[in-house]
């Protein structure tokens, strides 16, 4: 249909290279959020000050029912803030402009093949339709999935599912990627070769990442930085800069050392603590 | 083949029958059962007549009404069929009338559903005059139909697919509204504009429940065709059996409604079948 020229032009407008300066950062200042309750509102989140630079890998920490997925939800642009101001890339968020999800269950379309699934996030993302089998299954590949592009979605285990669904969130190369707790269903083995994907992708890509997760091994490995919450609602308790040798260092090697070590056991009382303190 | 020890002596004499049981009866049960009923029915029918309570033109042998069916098949003695159509003639017409009516009614219907179930102000506009056409019997609005649009194809058409139009609008409304809100999210997340949403997701999500809906549809305008060929039915089953019933010739009756009920059977098996093809995800979503 569109000249290859076109092609390029809606390539380039719908996968933005994250630029330096706003693109891929956030900035909340006093951003709560509240959720409308029985007798009155609950207070979910905050309120909390964060600014995250472009190309930041955040990991978030904290007990459950804290308001991580909420943060996250804020982030993504599904809900306003009820309290303060957040920003994403000096703009007030919306879904799908600039961040990819990946959501705590994986919310796949069991319509469509695990295949198809890609194809249509490609879809979304700009992509021609004679570029997006090869994109597809490049990005099959990246999750480990590579060769099961015709499977239903009921066919295949909980944690391939959520491979696909990280695969899908890759799709378009938003300057931003939410992670809620995506590693959770996964076998140790699967979960450590994801983690180094997702590592290596924000890494090469530049970036910003928020992830959350309850492990404190998950946080250090990952993050640059690590924010453990208050019980809910959360606020930061421990804001943490992890510089561990990271390019060309081996993650076996990575994982034994004893900053590593040192880091995790920091988290994990952190995360012990600021669950039994309610701020 | 060395049974444990353990094993009571009575087990040991069942347990080789057991396999050749179990298979074949479910699947002989499925065919076995229906038959053995139309056969127990046609018993029952058998002996009711014979008992001669009443009157034969109320209620005929069986075997009288088997040579009605033959006589409305076939060609005898240079009368064509009844009323000179076959009864596949009969049917061919119904069947045609009915499609064309459930074709606009569903589509209708659906795209109505569809409207509904996205903007809550059509739904509040809509929904009052959907019920109200819901409460009308076809019969009602029949004779209005037959004095704008005659007595041909339109008003049948038309009243089939007012028929069929409800059980459509009214399952799509419900399905659209109960679209999984984390799928509708994850599009969005993904970069989905709103039209893309509603045919990404939306509309795949609605099809299991709206799929009942048209067999919901199908089912009420089917059972309206009687109705709908009260005039100038013939060619149509319904335009036969009404027909017949004016010179109180009861076997013609019974075959007509015979063929209605036997069609409408085989047509929901054809629609679960497409069903089934359309939406394997039925209940995975
Ligand atoms: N839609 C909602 N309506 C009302 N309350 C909500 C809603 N979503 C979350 N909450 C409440 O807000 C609080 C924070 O929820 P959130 O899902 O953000 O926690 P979380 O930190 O992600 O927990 P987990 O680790 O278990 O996933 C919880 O107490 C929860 O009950
Ligand atoms: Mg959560």
């Amino acid at each position: 249909m569109s000249s290859r020229a076109e092609q390029d032009l809606t390539e380039q407008t719908a996968q933005p290279e994250p630029r330096p300066g706003a693109e891929g950062s956030i900035s909340a200042d006093g951003v709560g959020h509240s959720y409308p309750g029985r007798p009155e509102r609950v207070q979910a989140l905050g309120p909390l000050d964060l600014h995250v630079r472009p190309g930041e890998f955040l990991v978030l920490v904290g007990a459950s029912g804290c308001g991580k997925s909420t943060l996250l939800r804020l982030i993504a642009g599904f809900e306003r803030p009820t309290d303060g101001t957040l920003t994403v890339s000096g703009r007030v968020p919306e879904p799908g402009r600039g961040a990819g999800v990946v959501f705590q269950q994986p919310r796949l379309f069991p319509w469509r093949s695990v295949g198809g699934n890609v194809d249509l996030a490609l879809k979304y993302a700009g992509v021609e339709k004679a570029d997006r089998a090869v994109a597809r299954e490049g990005l099959l590949e990246r999750v480990g999935l590579g060769g099961t592009a015709d499977r239903r979605i009921w066919e295949i285990s909980g944690g391939q599912q959520q491979r696909v669904a990280i695969a899908r969130a890759l799709a378009a190369r938003t300057p931003l990627l939410l992670l809620d707790e995506p590693f959770a269903a996964l076998d140790a083995l699967t979960r450590e070769r994801l983690q180094e994907d997702v590592r290596s992708v924000s890494h090469e890509t530049g970036r910003t990442s928020v992830f959350v997760t309850h492990s404190a091994d998950e946080a250090v490995f990952l993050g640059s930085r690590i924010v453990v919450l208050t019980a809910r609602p959360g606020r930061i308790a421990l804001d943490l800069t992890v510089d561990l040798p990271r390019s060309g260092v081996d993650p076996d090697e990575l994982r034994g050392s004893p900053e590593y070590a040192e880091l995790r056991a920091q988290v994990g009382h952190a995360v012990k603590e600021s669950a039994a303190v309610r701020a | 083949m060395s049974t444990p020890a353990h094993a009571p002596p009575a087990g040991g004499v069942a347990a080789p029958r057991e396999p050749r049981r179990s298979r074949p009866p479910a699947r002989l049960r499925k065919i076995l059962l229906p038959v053995l009923s139309l056969v127990v029915f046609l018993v029952v029918w058998q002996i009711v007549a014979a008992t001669g309570v009443w009157n034969e033109t109320f209620v005929p042998y069986p075997s009288t009404v088997w040579d009605a069916f033959v006589a409305v098949s076939t060609t005898q003695d240079g009368t064509r069929g009844y009323q000179g159509y076959l009864l596949w003639e009969h049917l061919y017409m119904t069947l045609r009338r009915v499609l064309a009516g459930v074709v606009l009614g569903v589509a209708v219907g659906v795209v109505v559903g569809l409207a509904m179930g996205t903007v809550p102000w059509v739904r509040r506009v809509l929904e009052p005059w959907l019920t109200f056409l819901r409460a009308l019997p076809p019969l009602a609005y029949f004779f209005l139909l037959v004095i704008w649009l005659g007595i041909d194809e339109a008003p049948k058409i038309t009243l089939l697919a007012l028929a069929a139009f409800p059980p459509a609008a009214v399952a799509t409304t419900a399905a659209v509204a109960a679209a999984p809100v984390g799928l509708v999210e994850a599009a969005r997340a993904l970069g989905a504009k709103p039209g893309q949403v509603i045919r990404d997701v939306i509309v795949p999500a609605a099809l299991p429940e709206t799929f009942t809906g048209i067999r919901l549809a199908v089912g009420i305008a089917y059972s309206s065709v009687v109705a709908a060929e009260l005039f100038n039915g013939i060619p149509g089953i319904g335009g036969m059996v009404k027909d017949a019933s004016n010179y109180n010739n009861t076997p013609v009756v019974l075959v007509g409604i015979a063929a209605i009920g036997i069609s409408g059977l085989v047509i929901d098996g054809l629609l679960q079948a497409a069903e089934r093809r359309a939406v394997p995800w039925r209940g995975r979503a």
